[in-house]
C-alpha cells in the first residue's frame, strides 16, 4: 500500500512537472531537463506495470532501468551548466576545463574498480555500472557547486529549484549507493527506504520552482565591467602586495 | 568496496549537500547583492588603503612607549583599562582590514566571472595570496586576544626575524656547498 502511494505520488507529480513546464513555456527553455522527467516519467510506469503483471522480472527490470535512468540524468547536469553559465565566459571555460579533468579522473577510477570486480552476473554488472556513473556525476556536480559558490554565480528561481532538487537526489543516493555495496549493509536498508521519499521531495521541488516562468538575473552592463582578466588580476595582486607591504610597516618599526 | 573505500563517497555525497546549501543561502541574501560594477571594485580598493590612511594612529595602538609610561605611572586599574582598550582597538583593526580584503576579493570574483581569458595559474596564486592573509590575519588576532598587542607584535616581530635569519643562513650554506665534493660523494662505490 505505502510503496503503491509514493509510486503513484511519484508519477503525479512527474506529469505535473511536465503539465506545467508546457504552460508556462519552460519546456524549450530547459528541453534537457523536461526530456530527462518524460523518460523517468516513461520508466516509471513502465516499472509499475512489470510489477504488477510480471513480478519475478522486477528485479532485472529495476537495475537495467536504473541505468537508463542514471544515464539521462547527466543531462540535468549539462542544463545546469548551460543555463547558469551563460553570461559568465571566464567561469564557463574553467569549469569546462574542470569538468573534463573529473570525469576522466572519476571515469578511470571506477572503470579499474568495475574490472577488478569481475563478471559476476549480468544484473550485478549492470547495478554496479549504474553505481559507477552516478559517482562520476556526483563528481562533476560537486564542482560544478563549487564554481557556483566561488564565483558567486546568480540563479533564477527555476534553475536554482532545479539545481537544489537534483543536488538532494544525487548527495544522498551517493551516499546511499556507497552503503549498499558494501557487505553487511544493515545501514543502506534503512537509507534505501528514505530515498523514495527523498526522491518525492525532488519532484515537489521541482515543481513548486517551476510552475511559472521566473526572471533570470540580468547580467552586467557591458561598459561597468572589465573584461581583461589579466588587468584585474593583476590590480587584486597589486592590492593584496600593498595590504601586507603597509602592515608590515605599520606593525614593527 | 571496503570501509577505507567508502569515506571518498561518503564525503562526497556530503559535500555535495553542503553545497547546495550553500548556493541556497547565496540565492536567500540575493537581495543585498546588486550587480557588480568595476566602479564597485575601485572603491573597495579604495577602502582598503583607507585602512592604512591613519598610519601613525595605527602605529600608536601598538607603541611600546606608551604602555611604559602607563606602566610607571599609572594605577593597577589604569593599566587594566589601557591594555583593555588596547586589545580592542587592534582586535577591531585587524577584523576591519580583514572585511575589507574579504569585500575585494568577492568583487574580485565576481568580476573575474565576467571576463573572457582567465588565467588559471593567476587564480590559483591569488587564492593562495589570500589564504596566507587568513591565516596571517587569524594568527594575528589569536595572539591579540591572548597576549595582548605590545607582546602580540613582540612575538610576530620576532617570529618574522627568526625566519629571516634561517632563510639567510640556509641561502649562506647553500653557496657554500662545494659542487665537485658533492658531484664526487654521489657517485657510487667501486666494489
Amino acid at each position: 500500500m505505502g510503496t503503491n502511494l509514493i509510486w503513484w505520488s511519484a508519477i503525479a507529480l512527474e506529469t505535473a512537472v511536465l503539465c506545467r513546464g508546457a504552460k508556462a513555456a519552460l519546456l524549450r527553455k530547459y528541453p534537457f531537463f523536461y526530456a530527462y522527467v518524460a523518460s523517468v516519467l516513461l520508466i516509471d510506469l513502465l516499472r509499475f506495470s512489470c510489477y504488477e503483471f510480471a513480478s519475478s522480472f522486477y528485479q532485472a527490470f529495476y537495475w537495467h532501468s536504473e541505468l537508463v535512468t542514471i544515464v539521462t540524468s547527466y543531462a540535468i547536469v549539462f542544463e545546469i551548466f548551460r543555463g547558469s553559465l551563460r553570461h559568465n565566459p571566464a567561469v564557463a571555460g574553467l569549469a569546462q576545463t574542470l569538468l573534463l579533468v573529473v570525469f576522466v579522473l572519476t571515469g578511470t577510477y571506477v572503470a579499474s574498480d568495475l574490472l577488478h570486480g569481475g563478471f559476476v552476473s549480468l544484473s550485478r554488472v549492470t547495478a554496479e555500472l549504474g553505481r559507477d556513473l552516478r559517482y562520476v556525476e556526483g563528481a562533476l556536480l560537486l564542482v560544478m557547486l563549487w564554481l557556483f559558490g566561488r564565483y558567486r554565480i546568480s540563479f533564477g528561481r527555476n534553475l536554482l529549484g532545479l539545481a537544489i532538487g537534483y543536488s538532494l537526489l544525487v548527495g544522498l543516493d551517493v551516499i546511499n549507493l556507497a552503503f549498499l555495496f558494501l557487505p553487511g549493509n544493515e545501514f543502506s536498508i534503512g537509507l534505501r527506504k528514505s530515498l523514495p521519499i527523498t526522491y518525492l521531495i525532488t519532484l515537489s521541488i521541482w515543481c513548486a520552482s517551476l510552475w511559472s516562468s521566473q526572471p533570470e538575473p540580468l547580467p552586467p552592463a557591458e561598459r561597468a565591467i572589465d573584461r581583461d582578466y589579466a588587468l584585474l588580476g593583476a590590480k587584486t595582486r597589486a592590492a593584496l602586495a600593498h595590504l601586507s607591504t603597509r602592515a608590515g610597516r605599520t606593525l614593527w618599526p | 568496496m571496503a570501509v577505507s573505500g567508502l569515506i571518498p563517497i561518503v564525503l562526497l555525497g556530503t559535500l555535495i549537500l553542503i553545497f547546495s546549501g550553500r548556493l541556497l543561502v547565496q540565492w536567500s541574501r540575493r537581495g543585498q547583492a546588486r550587480v557588480v560594477t568595476i566602479e564597485d571594485y575601485s572603491q573597495a580598493r579604495a577602502a582598503l588603503d583607507s585602512v592604512f590612511v591613519e598610519t601613525a594612529a595605527i602605529k600608536r595602538i601598538f607603541a611600546n612607549e606608551d604602555t611604559e609610561f602607563i606602566s610607571q605611572t599609572g594605577t593597577g586599574d589604569v593599566q587594566r583599562f589601557f591594555l583593555k582598550e588596547r586589545k580592542r582597538l587592534a582586535i577591531q583593526w585587524v577584523r576591519m582590514t580583514q572585511k575589507q580584503v574579504a569585500h575585494l576579493m568577492d568583487l574580485h570574483l565576481k568580476l573575474a566571472s565576467y571576463t573572457y581569458e582567465p588565467s588559471p595559474r593567476s587564480e590559483v596564486r591569488l587564492t593562495v595570496n589570500y589564504l596566507c592573509f587568513i591565516l596571517a590575519s587569524n594568527g594575528l588576532l589569536i595572539l591579540l586576544w591572548l597576549f595582548g598587542p605590545f607582546k602580540a607584535v613582540r612575538i610576530v616581530a620576532y617570529s618574522v626575524r627568526a625566519a629571516e635569519y634561517f632563510s639567510s643562513e640556509f641561502s649562506l650554506r647553500l653557496e657554500r656547498v662545494d659542487p665537485v665534493k658533492l658531484s664526487s660523494a654521489r657517485q657510487p662505490r667501486s666494489v
